[in-house]
């Protein structure tokens, strides 16, 4: 019988035919003509979460503007301390780090480098997150309230005013793209450094509005924000002492001397408290989280360091004990000096301000919030406030009161050199040295090398 | 089961079957032998001209056949000789038949549609055919890959890395695509194989990606390469949308066709042996400059500045005192030949079977290959056995089926562009000869003063290797549903499925002196990638002959399906236990994974009319669908048309010298579907602090994409003179892309970085040409000789986008980058220049261009006394500019073999001179890439069997010694190590952005083969 099947199937057309249909027909589901409509197996989908996102994919877009605040933080820090002469950034693998950034010879800044266009698209993309949380939250059927919802757009709306100010802070005159929230559409340029301080300001004070809509409450999610260190990780309270903080640092930099002091009260600042308590960007080495981009161990060879300008220890006050906290002799292994040479530079210090790959990076912290009192004071003539001030700072250093002249001027020159020190590393003088008009006086390392006052817009802006 | 019609049809053609009596009138039988040996041919095939009737030969070379009435030319062909047409004699029923060797390939037959082949003489297109002599008969290549290097006359064919496992990028006629696939569909034996270069994960430690260029830098292999060059029996290219227009949406690059060996029919066993065993060597050395102490101290121990410090003093003299200890103790060291000067062992072995009766034949074969790299700790192993067997279930029935198992493993090293001074090249650039970074007697290595690695203990310490198992198979049935004298239906069912597992494991241990740098000492990369292909194929193919006419319609249609599964996971440990390379023995992990699908259907049909091989017309269109489309519902057509005229054969054709006139057109289009996810905007996960959260993805999705379409228009001339010596064929064609898949960078403000669009339009005209002959054919001594000539200008026609950089294409105009601009070649490279000799950048210019201006390869076999062969393979590229950013490292880290030199007597030496034009021009790092390879020579020598006695003379066929050099000598301007390179491997325009690459070798290699 077996055979006489076996005959029949091979041997006879319609046998092979019957058997060549049977294995089409058999063959596995019903996609053997026609081709499936897949969704990404990669990610949550932006389509899917504009139709109506969930509580917590909302709360996994809160999460995610913060963890994507970080991203290419490095790049930024080493353009604003390279061209501030803070440290230098050795690299033989990148030789722009140490020619284009410090105007080597005939070099330039380039608008289609990646320290021009990485920290601005990275600090975008943080944007571009936060304004889906916005669009999320108008559209959401989740059980959330009013309350819950307008903290929640304080919350994205000051995280893409101070991403926004990241990018102002290096382009500054050259402006940025403000309203940048509406889908695939782009936004028009604001140029100037006042305007776009003056919409920034605007856009923190309505974000505080929103955030004091559940004064006392929670967010729905987590947040890195913990001005206070207390172990709560999510109270509206503290984001909103943040969101002052950062209002201050742009009252400055508009120099709006009251409005400094009138943010600085809703804010953290706390002259008998650690210098140090305030926000940071937090690092772990958990798994699909990110390290501390801007550490590296001072001891690195010059190939691949951060080397910190000679000037820094040199032009430091006898005594200062910030200069050993935050710059780490070079040794070899026998103790002997080990300078760090690359491309005509050369440096006996290594980096130090980090001690390890999941330190924090402030983002504001109390030692600025003192000295932005400090510096509005002196501005508005209060002079012996902000001496006090300064001199809690000072005191914090190792450092005797001030003793020199008590004058406006003076105390300028005092208020720049504590933030040099006090904030070293973190992003700061460059822009002070800016806004004073002190560019000029930034040490020139090679004779040809300039000091850079903005970045050129990115080419990609297509401006 | 949604759509039945095919099914239908099938059904309905099963019912019209009936069984078919063939009218017979008179029988002939006879002999066919080796015109040359007089041996008999088993398995010639022979047919009744202008009917379907036909036989093959069987182990002894005899045939019989019945002889239709008022028919009696018989047409005898056989894969490797030339067709012959023979009538026979009215009344004679005895035919015998001396075939003569095809040496020049005249007379093959070319795969035109999904189902069926057309011989040469008749085919519309310039199809280019490999055959096993010229792919591995000459030398053995490491990979497949590199076996097709130079070969293919209109390809632009380039290997981008010297590393053991090969790595290729192929272009077929010009740039087809600026963001999508650029890679031919490589089909073996009905499977699509997979080609994916797939990385490995070292970016980890190196941070390629991390600096001016995000793109992947991590050097892969390409999976092509893991087929045996030895299985092969012929390769076939299909170059242009207009020959390939039957594969649809996946053929605007081109289509590669594979074919391995099968047994013969009839031919009895044959088992064959081959070894060869050789050595590779670096191909070039470029050497490091001969210090003087005071240039030595000038470069590494810089005097400190005028207002330094006293601490600033110390430490400068603290640094001159140790530069000079170091330069005179250790005196000029060779560090390029302790790194780049292995001597690699090159073993293959290879032992194949093959045989068959008329009914059942099989190939079967296995290698064993382990190569050594110039590098110490790199290589390339090998294993793969192969079973081929056809066999013929009745006479109505036979079916193919292939497998191929393979392992292979590279272990490539670190080489290429970094962002931590730990490729071996970049440490070396900036490392002083007079620096030693041997180990002391107990092994430990001294840190690098001058760079973050020590090379030779990153080389000696770290584990690099990726491990492949990959299963290639292939079933075929064919059934001769129908036949009458005048008519055949054939159903043809294919299936195949490419399975492969790649495993990298990369291990960086903590003593490593990089490793403490990022704070978490130790690295481990766990990265797999599991991929499979499958697809199917029914075709339906009618043939039908007008007898008293001539005239011949092959009529085809069929579907077609294929799949293709991807899912790669990297996992990144840092921070290790010591002496632990599991990623879970670490302080911090990654993990990535990220999946791919991909679902092709489609329809066919084509028609193919020839009248009495003087004209020969085919039309047919394809119907595709796709996952990766916006509308995976939505047919997208493919037609193609061509018409060949063979003028020789028209009764008015006297020029009894030319046996072949060909005059030819043809017109195709193509498709090439977006790549997997354009279609989509997502989220990926970033943690902070340990909670999850989702972060936008850089890529903003285009929901309506569609495939871009390549239209070809291809003519061409084909002689052939003098009995098959001279042949001559000219090919000219046109091709235009449009719908091109861009992906345009969008300014970063709207939160992304980049978006996929269909827009554009691209051309490319060129010209190939190919001179064949046969100048001596004697018993004595023979010589075939190829030459061929090819040439390709492309254009942006249209561009809706402002002038964009190429993927991979360089990193920023300071440094030189290819880019894509409206009415430029889309390989130009544009970098920032003074124009004006004021000092300063005056903007970004144009200063050269990737693409060649042409390609040559001369191809030619010399044989005496049909003993001694020698083939001789050179290939002349012609133009072609690459950015050579080596030179730049090696000058910054004073190590350029001409630093002090002074070409321009200007007083300022050379290395000072290129690093002040840094920022100001890139025309340093365009430098022209031209070459004169001779990539293979090889001479053999066939021992007579007869010397062998008697009792191993009858047993030996064949021995056969031989020698053999890869890549014996380059003649090239260009300053570096290789004019074919890239640091990001295959994409889709850009080509030649050197950055310290693994150096190109040179191999020599003995051969010992034996068939029984």
């Amino acid at each position: 019988m077996l055979n006489t099947m076996m005959n029949f199937l091979l041997t006879t057309r319609r046998g092979v035919a019957t058997l060549l249909l049977a294995a089409l027909v058999a063959a596995p589901g019903c996609d053997l003509f026609e081709p499936n409509n897949p969704v990404d197996p990669n990610g949550p989908s932006l389509d899917g979460i504009l139709l109506d996102a969930t509580q917590s994919q909302i709360a996994n877009l809160a999460v995610g503007t913060e963890a994507q605040a970080r991203v290419d933080l490095n790049i930024y820090f080493n353009d604003v301390s390279v061209i501030g002469r803070e440290y230098w950034r050795f690299s033989s693998a990148d030789p722009r780090l140490t020619g284009d950034l410090l105007g080597k010879s005939t070099s330039i800044l380039d608008n289609n480098s990646f320290y021009t266009t990485r920290p601005w698209a990275a600090r975008y993309a943080a944007v571009r997150n936060a304004c889906t949380m916005l669009q999320a939250l108008d559209v959401t059927t989740a059980d959330l309230s009013d309350a819950e919802k307008a903290a929640a757009r304080g919350f994205a709306n000051t995280w893409i005013a101070y991403e926004l100010l990241m990018n102002s802070n290096l382009t500054h005159e050259n402006g940025i793209r403000i309203d940048v929230c509406p889908l695939d559409q782009v936004a028009p340029f604001v140029t100037g450094r006042r305007a776009v301080l003056d919409r920034l300001a605007q856009m923190l004070d309505d974000a505080d509005g929103l955030l004091g809509q559940n004064a006392g409450g929670d967010f729905f999610f987590p947040t890195s924000i913990n001005v206070d260190g207390a172990t709560d990780d999510s109270g509206i309270d503290d984001f909103r002492q943040f969101n002052r903080a950062i209002a201050a640092r742009i009252d400055a930099y508009r120099q709006d001397w009251q409005g400094v002091l009138d943010a600085l009260g809703g804010s953290f600042i706390n002259e008998g408290g650690s210098l140090t308590a305030g926000a940071y960007h937090l690092f772990s080495t958990g798994g699909g989280d990110l390290t501390n981009p801007v550490f590296l161990n001072p001891q690195n060879s010059a190939g691949d360091a951060i080397i910190v300008h000679p000037s820094f220890i040199s032009d430091a006050e006898e005594g200062d004990t910030r200069v050993a906290e935050k710059a780490a002799l070079r040794v070899n292994a026998d103790g002997t000096p080990n300078p760090a040479s690359l491309d005509d530079l050369s440096g006996s210090y290594g980096f130090a301000v980090y001690d390890s790959p999941t330190a924090p990076i402030p983002i504001i912290r109390n030692a600025e919030l003192i000295l932005l009192r400090a510096e509005a004071n002196i501005q508005l003539g209060n002079l012996d406030t902000a001496v006090a001030d300064l001199n809690r700072i000072r005191s914090a250093a190792g450092l005797d009161d001030y003793s020199g002249d008590v004058s406006q001027g003076a105390l300028i020159d005092e208020l720049l050199y504590q933030r040099r020190y006090e904030l070293y590393g973190e992003g700061h003088r460059w822009i002070d040295a800016r806004r004073y008009g002190r560019l000029g006086t930034l040490p020139i390392d090679r004779p040809e090398d300039d000091v850079w006052t903005q970045f050129p817009i990115p080419a990609n802006e297509n401006v | 089961m949604k759509s039945y019609y095919p099914i239908r049809l099938l059904t309905l053609l099963a019912l019209l079957l009936g069984p078919a009596a063939l009218a017979q009138t008179a029988n002939v039988s006879g002999t066919v032998t080796d015109a040359d040996t007089s041996e008999p041919l088993p398995g010639v095939n022979i047919r009744v001209q202008a009917t379907q009737v036909g036989t093959i030969t069987g182990v002894d070379g005899q045939y019989e056949l019945a002889l239709p009435a008022g028919n009696r030319t018989l047409v005898f062909t056989f894969v490797g000789y030339r067709t012959q047409e023979v009538e026979v004699p009215s009344g004679q029923a005895t035919l015998n038949v001396q075939m003569r060797e095809d040496l020049l390939g005249l007379d093959e037959v070319v795969v035109t549609g999904l189902a069926s082949s057309v011989k040469r003489q008749n085919l519309a297109n310039s199809v280019e055919t490999i055959s096993a002599r010229e792919l591995s008969g000459t030398t053995t290549n490491q990979t497949l890959d590199g076996a097709l290097s130079g070969k293919i006359t209109g390809g632009v064919i380039s290997s981008y890395t010297g590393a053991p496992g090969g790595g290729i990028s192929v272009k077929l006629r010009g740039i087809n695509t600026i963001n999508g696939e650029s890679q031919p569909l490589f089909v073996v034996d009905g499977v699509i194989a997979s080609n994916a270069s797939i990385q490995n994960g070292i970016n980890a430690v190196t941070q390629a990606a991390a600096g001016g260029n995000a793109s992947s830098q991590d050097n892969p292999v390409n999976r092509i390469a893991d087929l045996n060059p030895e299985d092969i029996e012929s390769i076939e290219i299909l170059k242009g949308s207009s020959a390939a227009a039957i594969y649809g949406s996946r053929a605007s690059n081109g289509v590669v066709i594979i074919t391995t060996k099968k047994g013969q029919a009839g031919s009895g066993l044959g088992v064959s042996f081959s070894q060869s065993l050789g050595f590779t060597t670096l191909a070039k050395k470029l050497g490091s400059p001969d210090y003087t102490l005071d240039q030595a101290l000038s470069i590494y121990a810089p005097d400190a500045a005028d207002d330094a410090t006293p601490d600033e003093i110390e430490a400068a003299q603290a640094q001159k005192d140790f530069v000079t200890n170091l330069f005179n103790t250790n005196g000029k060291i060779d560090l390029e030949d302790q790194l780049y000067g292995n001597k690699g062992v090159l073993s293959t072995t290879n032992l194949s079977v093959s045989g068959g009766s008329e009914r059942t034949q099989f190939y079967l074969s296995g290698q064993v290959k382990d190569d050594g790299g110039i590098i110490e700790n790199t290589g390339y192993e090998k294993q793969s056995i192969r079973a081929n067997v056809a066999h013929r279930i009745s006479r109505i029935v036979n079916m193919d089926i292939t497998t191929n198992y393979v392992r292979s493993e590279a272990r490539r090293g670190i080489t290429g562009n970094d962002n931590t001074g730990t490729s071996y090249g970049v440490a070396l650039a900036f490392t002083p000869n007079f620096v030693d970074l041997t180990p002391d007697a107990e092994g430990n290595y001294p840190d690098n003063p001058f760079n973050s690695s020590n090379p030779l203990q990153t080389r000696d310490l770290s584990d690099i290797g990726e491990t492949t198992n990959r299963f290639i198979t292939s079933g075929r049935v064919g059934l001769d549903i129908y036949q009458t004298e005048t008519q055949g239906l054939k159903l043809v069912a294919e299936a195949g499925a490419d399975f492969f597992d790649l495993e990298s494991n990369l291990y960086f241990p903590e003593i490593l002196q990089f490793e403490p740098g990022d704070g978490q000492a130790g690295t481990a990369v766990l990265g797999k990638t599991a991929n499979l292909n499958y697809n199917w194929r029914g075709s339906l193919v009618h043939s039908y002959s007008l007898p008293e006419s001539e005239v011949f319609f092959t009529t085809q249609g069929g579907f077609t399906g294929a799949n293709e599964d991807r899912n790669t996971q990297v996992t990144v440990a840092q921070g290790l236990i010591g002496g632990q390379q599991n990623v879970d023995q670490a302080n911090s992990v990654n993990t990535n994974q990220t999946r791919l699908f991909r679902q092709d259907r489609a329809l066919y049909v084509q028609e193919e009319i020839n009248w009495a091989d003087r004209v020969i017309g085919t039309v047919g269109v394809r119907g595709d669908r796709s996952s990766l489309n916006g509308e995976p519902d939505k047919y997208y057509a493919f037609p193609k048309a061509s018409l060949a005229l063979n003028v020789a054969e028209f009764d008015f054709w006297t020029v009894s010298q030319v046996d072949q006139f060909k005059l030819r057109a043809a017109y195709g289009e193509t498709g090439n579907t977006a790549p997997f996810g354009s279609r989509y905007t997502t989220f990926g996960p970033l943690a902070i602090s340990g909670i999850t959260g989702i972060t936008i993805n850089p890529q903003r999705g285009f929901a309506d994409v569609t495939p871009e379409r390549a239209r070809e228009i291809e003519g061409g001339v084909d002689v052939s003179a003098l009995d098959g010596k001279v042949n001559v064929e000219l090919t000219g064609y046109v091709k235009t892309i449009t719908d091109l898949l861009l992906t345009r960078q969008v300014p970063a403000s709207t939160g992304f970085n980049f978006e996929t669009f269909n827009g554009g339009e691209l051309r490319n005209v060129g010209f190939e040409a190919g001179l064949t002959l046969l100048p001596v054919n004697n018993a004595r001594f023979r010589w075939t000789s190829r030459t061929s000539f090819w040439t390709n200008s492309a254009e942006v026609t249209r561009l809706d986008v402002p002038a964009f950089a190429a993927l991979g294409g360089g990193f920023g105009a300071t440094l030189g980058l290819i880019q894509i601009e409206e009415g430029k070649s889309p390989t130009q490279i544009v970098g920032i220049d003074d124009t004006n000799g004021d000092g300063e950048a005056d903007g970004t210019f144009a200063l050269g261009d990737a693409s060649p201006d042409f390609q040559m390869s001369f191809y030619n076999d010399f044989q005496f006394a049909k003993r001694l062969t020698l083939t001789v393979f050179g290939h002349w590229k012609k133009g072609g500019d690459n950015i050579n950013l080596s030179e730049l490292l090696t000058d910054l880290g004073g190590t350029s073999p001409d630093y002090f030199d002074d070409d321009d007597g200007d007083g300022v030496n050379n290395a000072t001179e290129r690093v002040n034009a840094l920022g100001v021009s890139a025309r340093q790092f365009v430098q022209d890439a031209s070459y004169f390879k001779l990539r293979e020579l090889g001479l053999y020598y066939d021992i007579p069997t007869e010397y062998l006695g008697s009792a191993v003379g009858q047993t030996v066929r064949q021995l056969r010694l031989g020698f053999s050099a890869n890549n014996l000598f380059t003649i090239t301007p260009y300053k570096s190590y290789d004019p074919e390179v890239n640091n990001f491997a295959d994409q889709p325009v850009a080509s030649g952005v050197e950055v310290t690459p693994f150096p190109t070798s040179r191999s020599f290699l003995f051969h010992v083969s034996v068939g029984l």
